[in-house]
């Protein structure tokens, strides 16, 4: 009660926004229990640990993320022909998507408005986000960072990715679609 | 303790911790950019520059330990007991 009127008092009178910044927000910190002053006390050598352990965070995940991105590329995936569920009744200029070669590997198999199909690997090469294919645009189009790919070869028209979608291998055996093969494709500059 | 501890500040040391603190989070800045352009090459296949990354992280790392653990104002000085500084002893 006694807090609610102290509030009430300091809200109704003037306050300034450098000398007055602790009465000023008295009233909410009240709704909040821990103890602000003692919150406040950060001595600098404990800021030096946490940015000790930062910094240590920081080494251990990009030296993660490599070791994973190395040992993912020498992983060697055998991979058998698989068929594309419901691709022979897929519309023309629509998509569809499936996973080859595995669950976690995510595709997209586009019929083109001349029949043809083409399938590639979802991710975007930029930061892995899932391409989808625009009907009005005709071409895959990242909704990230506005990357967008060819349909008919999946090499990048515009945007930040570095290079073209992993071509998936299609066949069409006795009027049924088969993924048959994923390549990766290299970077622009090769490197 | 207030009292004690301001007495017991000397000039230039708080900018010696300033210093400290400021090329910690500079160093940390620079790792984080260095996490990030590591995430970029790795998802683009250009594995060439993923060790120098790493290495370069690392080389952060050591420095930010290094500044921690031995970098101290030069007015204190190492006992068996701990850092002091001149004028405590």
């Amino acid at each position: 009660m006694s807090s609610n009127l102290e509030a009430r008092a300091i809200m109704t009178r003037n306050l300034s926004d450098e000398s007055d910044v602790r009465a000023a927000t008295a009233p909410f910190q009240a709704e909040f229990p821990y103890e602000r002053d003692e919150e406040a006390q950060v001595t600098r050598r404990e800021f030096c640990n946490f940015l000790g352990l930062t910094s240590a965070a920081l080494f251990i995940g990009a030296a993660g993320f490599a070791t994973k991105a190395a040992l993912d590329a020498r992983e060697a995936v055998s991979l058998s022909p698989e068929h594309i569920a419901g691709a022979e009744t897929l519309a023309l200029n629509s998509s569809l998507n499936f996973s080859y070669p595995t669950e976690r590997d995510s595709a997209i198999l586009i019929r083109t408005a001349d029949g043809a199909y083409h399938a590639y690997g979802q991710k975007c090469t930029h930061l892995s986000c899932p391409v989808y294919y625009s009907r009005d645009h005709q071409r895959l189009e990242c909704p990230c960072h506005e990357g967008a790919f060819d349909v008919a070869t999946g090499d990048v028209l515009y945007g930040p990715p570095p290079r073209a979608l992993d071509v998936i291998e299609v066949e069409v055996r006795d009027g049924q679609v088969w993924a048959t093969g994923r390549n990766a494709s290299e970077p622009k500059d090769g490197g | 303790m207030e009292a004690d501890l301001k007495t017991r500040s000397k000039p230039g040391q708080a900018a010696v911790w300033q210093a400290r603190l400021i090329m910690l989070v500079m160093i940390n800045i620079a790792q984080l950019w260095i996490l990030a352009a590591t995430v970029d090459a790795a998802l683009a296949r250009h594995y060439s520059v993923l060790l120098p990354l790493v290495v370069a992280s690392g080389v952060c790392f050591l420095v930010t330990l290094s500044i921690i653990k031995w970098w101290r104002p030069t007015s204190r000085q190492k006992t068996s007991s701990g850092y002091v500084r001149g004028n405590d002893r």
